[in-house]
């Protein structure tokens, strides 16, 4: 009877461990720090803003998407996108990509864009007409 | 004003039924009318709610600030009745009216069965009061009037006969960045319009319309299935509840049977179709993306399919004497799944996956969101608390399960690693609370072997006998089966399938559908009723191996197909032949693919959507049934773009000099007239331009490339200066950092002549093998729970 319990037990210990293991290995940290995100080299989701005055590249022969972003203390980075260009991408208020800074660029797997929500934040000039 | 009090009608008869109820069950004889009629009551409050809101939104009741954010004009009947539930307010109108109409089914269900109706009904109302309090005129209400809080409305939904009404012009605002007008709608305005006579429901003649990602068939069934899933995993949670408060365990199980499998087939069905609509039009490429909002239902399903397995136990288990094996699991395990479907809720709906989902969500606001906490922590609260008052007593009756080698126990292992799998997906799902994200990796490397155990116990749980089981009859009766799979697994084997788990993971489910199979055909033409659980199992071994084959071993590649010119592709012939328009505003791209003699069509579609300023894309496919050809289009290039790719680009900054070849380009200044940019603007003609002093040999020529508009024709005529063997021309200048961009090519080259036209279309091409086993899988399943449905259904009744 006891025994039992114990092997049980063990089971589910070691499916934790595989879980958190597996957790740990895979799990990505948000971060807004483009300083951190250019020296740590790791994977990561580094979120900024869309650098407009550099406007973007679209190279279709290699398919790739390539644009500026910017952190909040105005740190530029470059970024390559293995991809099309995101649905949003000119009025997003902020994006978010996942990726690793490696040699001079940041090399995105994905881009996802956050828009400004349906009804708030139109940021109209109240100048009137 | 009718709306407002419908809801609130609808929540006072909740909570007053809800406290007639379980005064009823505590002993006051008088107020079961009172509680039936509040529910009734309630129930009809609910559908005049929802009737009322269709209305508005068939009627284009713009005034009505949901009816203007989610629809127009210009859908047609089916997407302009799923505008219903496109917003928060709607689609918690859409459950509470789920709510109120399986609530009617259950109180006719519990009042025919011995004492239940007071106790499951009290708690059912409570259910329905927390998402009837959501919906009230206070939280996130559906009928509130466009102008309750001030309201941007676009110039363009305004009827233009009023915009030159003289009072309107305080009203009127643009934005700078889009130069899009507004309106600005508030209680001011309705008062001057009023004044002036004119009805606001004349003043705004359209509404925002629904975001074209939703144009689709899905949207007019995914949502309400899911829904019904939603609702009705509160009666079951409402059965396990009641039996704690009356501290009788063994009933409930037998009662609450039918329903959980109802639950488990409708909430399966509904996430299932929002995978095909991921796959089949939103062009995730996939049917399953492990996406947060996807997890969130999942993992309540997967918890009640466990809860069906250790109910079956109990149920199997119960005597006079015994309220039979695993009563505290299937207790924890039903309340879990309510539970988790309330997280569910609370993750999609308080903008806390904002970074982290495809889906968009907005933000509730702090109330709403308080509030979504306040309903999850109560049920969690409740739940928690009644489980462990109980508990000592739990411990007590509930028999010990001694049988290693026996149904019961084999069961119960199929429900612990099910509970494993919620246990993954939960963990990766929550981990944005935390400011964390796993990759979708983590998901499929934990799911796979528990997948693997799960198809091996599936099958074996089948083959061991209740109570007691040996092992040469267990050998003897999984012969056929284990042969079966053996051979189907060599065959996939053969087919592409080598890496190890995935054999594993193809055998394991291989031999859990032989040996469904046989029993189902054995019992087949005896027993029709009772094949429900294996025809379920099949369904589900025939989905995993539609995954493994699906997911695993698809090929993909990126190719340019210039028009008309034939390209080999992953096999086929593919020639792109052109685009057209299609009946609501789009472009498809018609691809003719031919192999073997045999033509297909494939037409994916691309827009431009003003409503998402961006380029919309959905795939298309062609189904065979092996495989499916799947199309995603990515862009599309109709050769006309001019790329002076004989070009040199240069940059140059005021006052600097640039070499290029033998000469020497200097920049020194902008030739900008002050009223360029207002003429540029108005579109009227104009001329820019730079002044450059480029030398050659000691030679050195002024001139000034210009840029402009003369008598409606864009002029950029490039300088040519033959000694010197250059032509330059202008291509943009930034006037705040003092910057040119030129393009400098020598004389001779014909810049202007471009290349003849090519329209290039670029797309991903997918062959996406036995893809329409998930589909047929989840068809077989939802079968299978239909007739164990049925079958529980009338058992009920005894």
């Amino acid at each position: 009877m006891k025994t039992r319990y114990y092997i049980g037990g063990a089971i589910i210990l070691v499916f934790l461990g595989l879980l958190f293991y597996n957790f740990t290995q895979t799990n990505i940290e948000y971060e807004s720090d483009f300083t951190k995100v250019m020296q740590s080299g790791k994977v990561c989701k580094a979120s900024g803003v869309w650098v407009k005055e550099k406007s973007y590249q679209e190279n279709i022969e290699d398919r790739t998407f390539v644009f500026y972003l910017k952190d909040a203390k105005n740190n530029e980075m470059k970024v390559v996108y293995k991809g099309t260009k995101p649905n949003n991408f000119e009025i997003a208020t902020n994006v978010v990509v996942t990726g690793k800074f490696e040699n001079g660029y940041f090399h995105a797997t994905d881009v996802l864009t956050k828009c400004p929500s349906k009804y708030e934040g139109q940021n109209l000039n109240t100048s009137g007409s | 004003m009718i709306g407002n009090i419908l809801i609130s009608v609808a929540f006072i008869g909740a909570v007053f039924s809800g406290i007639m109820y379980f005064l009823n069950y505590r002993g006051y004889q008088n107020t079961l009318n009172y509680a039936r009629i509040a529910f009734h009551t309630m129930a009809t409050s609910t559908i005049l709610a929802s009737v009322f809101l269709l209305y508005l939104i068939l009627t284009h009741q713009f005034q009505y600030k949901y009816v203007y954010s989610y629809s127009d004009t210009s859908l047609p009947l089916g997407l302009l009745i799923s505008t219903f539930y496109a917003g928060q307010e709607g689609s918690f109108l859409l459950w509470a009216l789920w709510m109120a109409i399986i609530g009617v089914i259950l109180q006719q269900y519990t009042s025919v069965r011995g004492d239940l109706e007071p106790r499951v009904m009290a708690v059912y109302s409570l259910v329905q009061s927390f998402l009837l309090l959501m919906i009230t005129p206070v939280v996130k209400n559906p009928f509130a009037l466009i102008y309750s809080e001030p309201f941007m409305a676009s110039a363009s939904t305004i009827n233009t006969q009023f915009l030159h009404l003289p009072f309107l012009a305080d009203y009127i605002f643009s934005d700078r960045a889009t130069g899009q007008m507004y309106v600005k709608i508030d209680k001011t305005l309705v008062d001057a319009l009023k004044s002036a006579g004119i009805g606001l429901n004349d003043f705004i003649i359209n509404g925002r319309g629904l975001n074209p990602l939703l144009h689709s068939f899905w949207m007019q069934i995914h949502p309400p299935i899911l829904f019904v899933g939603f609702a009705a995993m509160s009666v079951p949670f409402a059965f396990a509840f009641a039996a704690l408060i009356k501290n009788d365990y063994k009933e409930w199980i037998k009662q609450a049977f039918p329903w959980i499998l109802f639950v488990s087939m409708v909430l399966g069905l509904g996430i299932m179709l929002g995978g095909y609509w991921a796959y089949g039009v939103l062009g995730w490429g996939g049917y399953w993306a492990w996406d947060p909002v996807e997890n969130s239902s999942l993992i309540p399903w997967i918890i009640a399919v466990a809860a069906i397995h250790t109910m079956l136990v109990q149920k199997k288990t119960a005597n006079e004497n015994s309220i039979g094996a695993f009563a505290k699991t299937n207790l924890v395990l039903v309340i879990l799944s309510f539970v988790l479907v309330l997280y569910s809720t609370f993750l999609t709906r308080s903008g806390i996956l904002g970074d982290a989902s495809v889906h968009s969500f907005v933000d509730p606001g702090y109330f709403a969101y308080l509030l979504l906490l306040i309903f999850m922590g109560t049920f969690i609260g409740l739940g928690a608390a009644l489980l462990i008052y109980r508990w000592k007593y739990l411990q007590q009756i509930t028999p010990a399960q001694n049988n290693l080698f026996s149904r019961e126990f084999a069961l119960f292992t199929g429900s612990v690693v099910l509970g494993a799998s919620a246990l993954v997906t939960f963990l990766g799902t929550s981990a944005p609370i935390f400011g964390k994200s796993v990759q979708i990796q983590f998901y499929n490397d934990m799911n796979l072997p528990l997948g693997i155990l799960i198809g091996l116990i599936n099958g074996f749980s089948l083959l061991v006998k209740w109570k007691e089981s040996d092992g040469k009859e267990l050998l003897r009766k999984s012969v056929f089966s284990l042969i079966s799979a053996s051979v189907l697994t060599l065959i996939m084997f053969f087919a592409g399938v080598k890496d190890f788990k995935m054999v594993l993971f193809a055998f394991a489910s291989a031999f859990a559908f032989f040996v469904n199979a046989e029993i189902a055909f054995k019992i087949l033409r005896r027993n029709f009723e009772k094949t429900g659980a294996y025809i379920s199992h099949m369904g589900l071994a025939i989905l995993f191996i539609g995954v493994i084959a699906s997911s695993k071993y698809d090929k993909s590649v990126d190719v340019n197909l210039v028009k008309n010119e034939p390209a080999d592709v992953l096999g086929y012939k593919l020639v792109f032949t052109g685009y057209s328009p299609t009946e609501d505003g789009k472009y498809s791209f018609n691809i003719l693919i031919e192999k073997d003699g045999k033509k297909y069509k494939a037409a994916p579609i691309m827009y431009y959507s003003e409503f998402n300023q961006g380029v919309m894309r959905e795939p298309d496919i062609v189904p065979f049934v092996t495989k499916d050809i799947y199309i995603s289009p990515i862009s599309y290039d109709d050769g006309t773009s001019t790329s002076s790719s004989q070009g040199t680009t240069l940059q140059i900054k005021k006052g600097e000099t640039v070499k290029y070849g033998e000469s020497e380009i200097e920049f020194v200044s902008f030739n900008f007239p002050t009223d360029a940019m207002q003429k540029m603007m108005s579109g009227q003609d104009f001329e820019i331009g730079v002044k450059l002093i480029v030398k050659n040999y000691g030679s050195k020529y002024e001139v000034e490339p210009k840029y402009g508009l003369r008598s409606g024709e864009k002029i950029n005529e490039p300088i040519k200066i033959k000694d010197a063997n250059i032509q330059i021309s202008l291509v943009s200048m930034s006037a705040d950092q003092d910057l040119v961009t030129l393009s400098v090519a020598p004389y001779s080259i014909d810049v202007n002549n471009e290349a003849p036209k090519k329209e290039v279309l670029a797309i991903t091409a997918s062959i996406k093998p036995f893809v329409g086993l998930v589909w047929l899988g989840t068809v077989v399943v939802v079968a299978g729970f239909f007739i164990a449905m049925i079958r529980r259904l009338k058992e009920s009744r005894n």
